[in-house]
């Protein structure tokens, strides 16, 4: 029993790997499609650690989407406005550390719940995202070339039956803020406080470690993480609009909690995440080769969210 | 004549969890009509016993008889319908609810015309069941959150009261019970006895068992040591029959008296709940706090700890003022705690045992005050668990795998871990078993051995006499008398909380 809620995620997860690679045999397990799928998954990925810091604290941001779609909005306004890449990046990448501060301060210094607070800020920041941008996709010549380019490129790695292959740019961020986060939570004594209010968070506060600021400093991570988020995504389709980013919350939350299916005691990993991410990029990936309808593809998910998590807390009663 | 019929009788229980045995054959069996102590340390199994006569627990085999009927006990409700009632150490209530509701929880309201709830009828049954504890300053009508810990456990009794049963299971009742609350118990529960109903009592209080029980049965290692009459048996007996050895002391003797230097001193300490205070404490002394529950104790030790805002007064540590705003700064000025609640507020239960104790000293127990060396962690726990004789698989083991005494002695390692000057203790002992209880002690020994000074917020009054130098008295928010504890006598000591003159001489 232990085992099956410890291993049942990865289990499943070879499980769906046998599955479409039997299915797909030619382009399924190929390096292209998996460099494919990182790429794919980037934006997810590096907004899903950003997830799992808040997380680890047993709160969670529901405003990263939002704040994902505002970064790269102003990003764009910028470069249309004539500011060079390297501004115009570092002031989303500020507008997002700032929404999460703002995060985080409704939530320690005011007292807030978080699924309340972010859940308005999230209305907020996307209700930003429209009035800034007059709701309009900005894309375009206005967008510079390298802006878009860079989402593109990446470094070869070289050939693999016959096709150059290369890692893209943007699994090489993911890969960056995968292991600045596994750092930060694993290594660091950052990590074990988040961990310790996590566990208990009046024991911690009599600990004589400082819970709001670190909860403020934990949101701030989140929201520079989701307009790193944002930012990748702009730059892969050359082009931000005012809801680019929604889809990546659920998605967020769901990586993370399929992770905590993999952990000792259901408590947020970093690496664990990471998987939860590659189960849902394999998963779209495959289902989208197949063909299967993108509704349906919704359905699965959403299920197999269910079935994991589901079986987990199973686990966890019976102990 | 032949011996009664008994009203409980529990042979042959075994119960094994993950193939490790917590019952091997205990048995028990209780008379109706009397008071009868289960007693043994955490981990003898007598959680386990009362989990299983409850329906919590399913048993890998037990011959159980109520009035000599053979029954299984496969439900809480089987439980409920055999005329048991258990009243356990945590409390299972909802504080924003009233105390009335909460007396009647899991039961049919009154009605009105069968579908209205009946809430002047409900409010009377519930100030009934109050009266027969002798509560007088609990109204039903309020939420059950604005009492105090003792008060909602007296409510939870009160509600175990309300119709007759045949036994009463209750584990650690007075844990949170004043001195006077107590009696009012122990009143209802001779009550119940000459009723003809019986008590099954779990307590670590030997004083209490003695004067209350008729009979008590000793579990040690998941098996009935002894089973017998209180009258023939000394309390070094009994201790000596639960952890299998004889103990010489209670309390460990002090090596070295209290210093000249002050370490502590509180001058019109004000905060909120705390009326102007002031006392101070000597390098080595251990000053304790006594007092009805709720006079301020709670209030003081948190000023000192900086949970609390000081509103006005003066504080000094060592011979500098004193003045913290967290308790990040009181454990950086060199004051350490050991909360009232080790579960809700000491402990973070599914982490392991050494970065619960290194969670207050993490900037010394780190690179640099910011990378973290869990080897060094780990070997620093395992040197000072085992001067505490921690009993743990090891450092990587998770706190919530251990027993309770094992429990409150990683609180301990956590406090004791950065050399504090100053160590506030509140029910320092709750919960906890005789020899840990003695190894705890040893520890507060040790501390004012090298010079730290400690407060100790204690309702164990045998505990604050065999401990303390001096016991301050607090009264609605303020200290009232400070007197020295030796030679001092229990009923001494309960006569100063009620604020009688006993005409002792400080």
């Amino acid at each position: 029993m232990v085992f099956i809620r410890r291993y049942g995620t990865l289990i499943g997860f070879v499980a769906i790997l046998v599955f479409f690679s039997v299915m797909l045999p030619g382009t399924f397990p190929t390096a292209r499609n998996w460099l494919n799928i990182t790429q794919q998954t980037s934006m997810l990925m590096v907004v899903a650690a950003g997830m799992t810091v808040v997380m680890v604290m047993g709160d969670f941001d529901l405003s990263v989407g939002s704040a994902a779609s505002l970064a790269g909005i102003v990003a764009a306004l910028m470069m249309v406005a004539g500011q060079p890449i390297w501004a115009a990046v570092s002031v989303s990448l500020l507008v997002g550390l700032l929404g999460g501060a703002f995060n985080g301060a409704m939530v320690s210094l005011v007292g807030i719940l978080p699924f309340i607070a972010t859940l308005a800020t999230m209305t907020m920041f996307s209700g930003l995202a429209f009035v800034v941008s007059g709701g309009k996709t900005i894309s375009g010549r206005a967008i510079p070339e390298d802006f878009g380019n860079f989402a593109r490129a990446g470094i070869p790695l070289g050939e693999w039956g016959g096709v150059a292959i290369s890692l893209p740019n943007l699994s090489i961020i993911a890969i960056v803020v995968i292991l600045a986060v596994w750092v930060l939570l694993e290594q660091t004594t950052f990590g074990r406080r988040l961990y310790a209010i996590g566990g208990n968070m009046e024991a911690a506060h009599l600990s004589g470690i400082a819970v709001k600021r670190l909860r403020l400093i934990a949101f701030s991570l989140t929201g520079l993480a989701a307009a790193a988020g944002g930012l990748m995504y702009a730059s892969r389709v050359a082009s931000a609009n005012p809801v680019q980013g929604s889809g990546l919350m659920l998605n967020a939350i769901a990586a993370v909690f399929l992770g905590t299916t993999m952990s000792r005691h259901g408590e947020p990993r970093i690496l664990a995440t990471v998987v939860g991410v590659i189960v849902l990029g394999v998963l779209d990936n495959g289902l989208t080769q197949m063909s299967v309808d993108s509704y349906i593809r919704q359905v699965l998910v959403g299920a197999l969210i269910l079935v994991a998590v589901g079986a987990g807390s199973i686990g966890q009663k019976r102990r | 004549m032949a011996p009664p019929i008994p009203l409980l009788s529990a042979t042959s229980v075994t119960k094994a969890y993950a193939g490790v045995p917590a019952l091997s054959g205990a048995s028990l069996v209780v008379a109706p009509g009397e008071i009868h102590a289960l007693m043994g340390e955490n981990g003898a199994g007598k959680s386990t016993l009362i989990k299983i006569l409850a329906g919590v627990v399913a048993p890998d085999t037990a011959d159980i008889a109520i009035d000599g009927t053979p029954v299984s006990i496969e439900s809480t409700k089987a439980a409920y319908r055999l005329g048991l009632r258990f009243i356990h150490q945590e409390f299972n209530v909802v504080p924003t609810l009233s105390v009335a509701e909460n007396i009647f929880m899991g039961r049919r309201y009154p009605r009105r015309a069968g579908i209205f709830v009946d809430w002047a009828e409900l409010n009377r049954q519930a100030q009934r069941a109050l009266d027969r504890l002798g509560i007088d300053h609990i109204d039903p009508r309020q939420n059950l959150g604005t009492l105090g810990l003792g008060d909602q456990m007296l409510v939870r009794i009160s509600a175990a009261l309300l119709d007759d049963a045949k036994l009463y299971v209750m584990d650690e009742p007075t844990a949170a019970l004043t001195a006077d609350e107590s009696q009012r118990l122990f009143r209802v529960l001779r009550e119940i006895r000459a009723s003809g109903s019986s008590v099954l009592y779990v307590s670590h209080r030997l004083d209490e068992v003695m004067m209350l029980c008729d009979k008590a049965t000793v579990l040690r290692d998941g098996r009935s040591i002894d089973s017998g009459a209180l009258t023939n048996i000394t309390h070094d007996d009994l201790v000596a029959l639960m952890i299998g050895r004889k103990v010489e002391e209670a309390y460990p003797k002090a090596v070295v008296a209290p210093r000249e230097a002050t370490v502590f001193s509180a001058t019109n300490l004000v905060s909120p709940g705390l009326k102007p205070t002031s006392f101070s404490l000597r390098e080595g002394e251990v000053l304790g706090i006594a007092g009805l529950s709720g006079s301020g104790q709670s209030e003081l030790i948190r000023a000192i700890f900086g949970d609390a805002r000081m509103t006005a007064g003066t504080m000094s540590l060592g011979n500098a003022p004193y003045a913290p705003f967290s308790p990040a700064t009181a454990w950086q000025s060199g004051v350490a705690y050991v909360p009232r609640e080790r579960r809700a507020e000491g402990l973070i239960m599914r982490r392991p045992i050494y970065e619960n104790i290194t969670l207050a000293h993490l900037k010394r127990q780190s690179s640099a005050g910011t990378w973290l060396t869990p080897n060094r962690e780990k070997r620093f726990t395992a040197d000072l668990g085992a001067n505490m004789r921690l009993k743990a698989v090891g450092p990587g083991q998770d706190v919530i795998e251990l027993s309770g005494g094992n429990q409150q002695k990683v609180v301990f390692a956590k406090a004791v871990a950065g050399d504090p000057r100053l160590l506030l203790l509140e029910e320092p002992t709750r919960g906890v078993d005789v020899g840990a209880k003695f190894d705890i002690y040893s520890i507060i020994r040790e501390r004012t051995a090298k010079g730290s000074g400690v407060i100790l917020v204690s309702s164990d009054l045998p505990e604050l006499i065999g401990l303390c130098d001096r016991i301050a008295i607090m009264r609605d928010g303020a200290i009232t008398t400070i007197v020295d504890a030796a030679g001092l006598r229990e009923d001494d000591l309960v006569n100063l909380c009620y604020g009688r003159t006993t005409g002792m001489v400080a």
